[in-house]
């Protein structure tokens, strides 16, 4: 099973490579928002890692046909602990835009 | 009975969603239950013994670990009456104040969330207490309104960066052994490449929120622009959360090797909060900055014990690292509700409002004074027990003379810090007029945990031989 | 050999899309390339056999960050323009996630092939939860506290935004669009219905059925709908709670019941109810997680006490 493996490979470098993008742009966005958006970049990557390794079981010298439930279970949380944090910085920035709107004296670049 | 502990904030919490009417009620209601639960839990405890669950009856690896001994016990009932103690400050200022209503469902799920990661012995468990804890912090922070937005999303983007990468440390562990409780990894532990990864970017993670230095940037900023019980609690609690995983990790989880390999880091990295945060602290203008800054140092005090106990397996150490954190929980909740009450009484964010404190606000004065002097460490203070108890263990150790004196010069840049306010506040030629009579209750409250860490001195003797017992 | 093409050019795609999105000068260029992303990682997720995730990732992930991050943008109004930065802002950056990236590469090529001794576990015990589809056992049983807990963040969530919440645009809806979400509506609620249904034996539950609910509300929302769907409401604030009202009920029932045994064990369903606590508490949660996610989406500034805008509307008019 040549092709298995080396999809299975392809897979988890994809996973290290959207963390490191996500990294990328958290460090350098200089937005807020953009932060928010690489951040949700990291959390892809992880989830993806973990859906890969979930996949490790249902090969075929497996003990069923079926991925590892368990780190299914685990992205499942992490999505939603993600979305929750996430809406929970846009509506900090939202409120942030609004009190710098507010003030004339701080004019945009 | 145990379960008590967790259930009541939480159905509290979801009450005083419904009737906000009788929120402070509740919410003292419930941490004062939680209180008298959480001293019987460690009284059992310390009697028979760490006590293990495997919650909802599932084999050992499905299921997620609990295990409560006696510094979990203790880390809860601290939890517990710290919440009390702040509750009552917030309900006794609230007309002053104007907190909003907000406050207390939070600081209910705060003590549930903290509850739930002292308990808890399970990796991906951990991720959510944190993660949790964290959004609590932040939520708590944000109720000072527009002028705390900005550091409470800088404070979020940070934490959850930390959360995501101590997730990408527990998905490897995961991935390399197929396990996420922490006894049962400690079975299967090998020393490699893929551990030593993950524990340091577990650790990454955890001394980010933990704001331990240098990645401490965050929390001057974020702990004084919350309002005063808030910041009390987070100085207190919410930084010693991640500060209790890493020491789970470093202690329970590595290898002696990696332990040994980590320590010089751990203890530089303390030595370095305590000058830093010292210096910090001595140079800031505002009042509650300083406050913040010295909790970046005391926090210090604690990554280098743990940094000696890597270094050293002495038990004396390990007690010496959790009576830095009782002491400094104690003394800083007093520090925080203390000049909280002068700075609202006196007007002013300025640590110059606070001339002539002495005189208009004594009380207050003398509770950041005694708490004070246990930042400093005076005799015979919860600071100076927990520093003797680390010279004790260094002494234990042959020809240990840096580490002492480095001792020395933080305890000496400490006791600048402190007697820079309290020498502006015996400076009584023109002191600031407060805006209002001041309150006597919030200040005795202030004073309350400062009496408490000296009281420790009392206890000294069951303290060190509990949590000697914990050592590893 | 084909299919191995086919993950080259998703994994490709991927990659380009996340990078771009990073990259983009202009925000919601960035905002729009991460939604197309999010779709395209709901079906590397049904390539990589997890249905589940594949349906959670497309609601959740991109639909609902997509919708969150394009108020959050709408509402920044004028600062959307972004400052350009110095190559050395960008280059010392870059090479240290190099660094990082061969790292983890490293790391992850590591990884055994050989999964580990829980999901084997999880098949041998998985007669004994109630129910027969996996994830569901181990979300609702074998880790409920996991879930429990993450109830409380979304419940979390929902308190921080709306004590930040701005005040309410008033904008009105195009009638075509109006017209659209009625009709849409009742097909989502089916929708729901027979993914939360299906989530005890096969791919589905709470989650997916609350995210796809709070989808249809968001839409409907939007367009002046369900004026009731707000915090202000004291049965949508019972609802919002309601799921971990009835788990933590739940909890306390089968702890009671099994409490004649000598060590009553703490989130234990009792077997032969196991099934029916289990659908209970996701019916209430679908409901939770459905409110909650539109609350969150929509987020208003509420008429009662919680709100610090109002507070501050008003110091701000006093000085």
């Amino acid at each position: 099973m040549v092709e298995f493996s080396s999809s299975l490979n392809l897979f988890l470098a994809t996973a290290a490579t959207l963390v490191a993008i996500g990294v990328y742009g958290f460090i350098v966005g200089p937005e807020p928002l953009r932060r928010i958006v690489a951040l949700n970049i990291i959390s892809a990557g992880i989830f993806m890692l973990m859906v890969v390794l979930a996949y490790r079981s249902a090969g075929p010298d497996a003990v069923s046909t079926l991925a590892d439930p368990v780190l299914h279970a685990l992205v499942l949380t992490g999505l939603v602990v993600a979305v929750s944090a996430t809406a929970f910085a846009l509506a900090l920035l939202a409120r942030l835009g609004k009190t710098t709107a507010d003030r004339p004296e701080e004019p945009g670049p | 009975m145990m379960i008590l502990l967790l259930v009541l904030p939480l159905a509290a919490a979801l009450l005083m969603l419904l009737w906000p009417r009788i929120a402070p009620l509740l919410a003292l209601f419930s941490a004062a239950v939680c209180s008298f639960l959480a001293l019987q839990l460690l009284l059992q405890v310390s009697e028979q013994g760490t006590r293990y669950w495997l919650l909802a009856g599932w084999p050992s690896g499905l299921a997620i670990a609990w295990q409560a001994d006696t510094l979990s016990c203790l880390l809860i009932l601290l939890t517990a009456v710290l919440q009390l103690l702040v509750g009552f400050y917030a309900f006794a200022t609230r007309a002053r104040d104007k907190l909003s209503q907000g406050f207390w469902p939070l600081s209910s799920l705060l003590q549930l969330s903290l509850t739930a990661l002292w308990l808890s012995r399970d990796l991906f468990n951990l991720y959510v207490c944190l993660e949790l804890l964290a959004l609590v912090a932040v939520a708590l922070v944000s109720l000072s309104g527009r002028k705390a937005i900005k550091p409470a999303l800088n404070y979020l983007l940070l934490s959850l960066f930390g959360s995501l990468c101590y997730l990408l440390g527990v998905v490897l562990l995961y991935g390399a052994y197929g396990r996420l409780d922490i006894a049962g990894l400690v079975s299967q532990w090998q020393p490699n490449l893929l551990t030593n990864s993950a524990l340091l970017l577990m650790s990454l993670g955890l001394m980010l929120k933990a704001a331990l230095w240098p990645l401490h940037g965050w929390l001057p900023a974020a702990h004084a622009a919350a309002p005063a019980p808030v910041s009390a609690l987070l100085s207190a609690l919410v930084v010693k959360g991640p500060l209790f995983i890493l020491c789970l990790l470093w202690l329970q989880l590595a290898s002696t090797e990696q332990a040994q390999a980590m320590a010089p880091l751990f203890a530089g990295a303390g030595l370095a909060a305590l000058l830093f945060g010292g210096w910090s602290a001595l140079r800031t203008p505002f009042a509650k900055n300083l406050v913040a800054y010295s909790t970046v140092a005391q926090l210090g005090y604690a990554t280098l014990a743990l940094g000696l106990m890597l270094k050293f397996d002495q038990p004396l150490i390990f007690a010496a690292l959790w009576l830095f954190v009782l002491a400094h929980a104690l003394a800083k909740a007093a520090c925080f509700l203390a000049i909280g009450e002068m700075s609202g009484t006196l007007g002013g964010k300025r640590l110059t409002t606070l001339k002539g404190a002495s005189q208009t606000m004594p009380l207050a004065m003398f509770a950041f004074a005694v708490a004070g002097g246990s930042l400093i460490g005076l005799p015979p203070s919860g600071g100076f027990l927990a520093k003797w108890a680390l010279l004790q263990g260094l002494w234990l150790q042959e020809q240990q003379l840096f580490w002492p004196l480095a001792l020395v010069l933080a305890t000496l840049l400490s006791a600048a810090y402190v007697f820079r306010v309290v020498v502006l506040a015996f400076d009584r030629a023109d002191p600031v007029a407060p805006d209002f009579s001041p309150q006597v209750l919030p200040q005795w409250l202030a004073l309350l945990p400062a009496l408490a860490v000296w009281a420790m001195a009392l206890f000294s003797e069951p303290l060190l031989l509990l949590l000697r017992l914990e050592a590893l | 050999m084909s299919l191995l093409l086919f993950d080259v050019l998703l994994c490709g795609l991927l990659l380009a899309l996340a990078l771009a999105s990073v990259l983009s000068r202009q925000l919601s260029h960035a905002v729009i390339l991460y939604i197309a992303f999010g779709l395209l990682m709901a079906l590397t997720w049904a390539r990589l056999a997890a249905p589940d995730l594949a349906l959670a990732e497309a609601a959740i992930g991109a639909g609902l960050t997509g919708a969150l991050c394009f108020t959050a943008l709408a509402r920044q109004g004028k600062l959307a323009a972004s400052p350009t930065l110095s190559w050395q802002q960008r280059c010392w950056p870059a090479l240290f996630v190099l660094v990082t990236l061969f790292g983890l590469l490293l790391l992850v090529l590591q990884l055994p092939a050989k999964p580990g001794p829980l999901p084997a576990l999880v098949m041998q015990q998985l007669a004994a939860s109630g129910v027969s589809h996996p994830v569901t056992a181990v979300l609702l049983n074998f880790r409920s506290w996991d879930t429990l807990l993450e109830l409380l963040v979304l419940l979390l969530a929902l308190l921080g935004t709306l004590q930040v919440a701005p005040a309410p645009v008033y904008q009105s809806s195009w009638v075509l669009s109006r017209s659209w979400s009625q009709l849409l509506a009742p097909l989502i609620i089916v929708l729901a219905g027979y993914l939360l249904w299906a989530g005890a034996h096969q791919p589905g539950g709470a989650f997916q059925a609350g995210a796809l609910l709070a989808a249809g509300a968001v839409v409907l929302k939007l367009n002046h709908q369900l004026n009731w769907l707000a915090w202000r409401n004291i049965w949508v604030r019972f609802f919002a709670i309601a799921g971990l009202t009835v788990f933590v009920a739940a909890v306390l029932t089968a702890w009671l019941l099994s409490g004649a045994l000598a060590e009553p064990v703490w989130l234990r369903w009792p077997p032969e109810l196991a099934k029916y606590i289990i659908l209970l508490i996701e019916i209430f949660a679908t409901l939770a997680i459905a409110i909650t996610l539109t609350l969150l989406v929509v987020a208003e500034q509420p008429a009662t006490p919680l709100s610090l805008a109002r507070q501050e509307d008003d110091e701000a008019a006093d000085g």
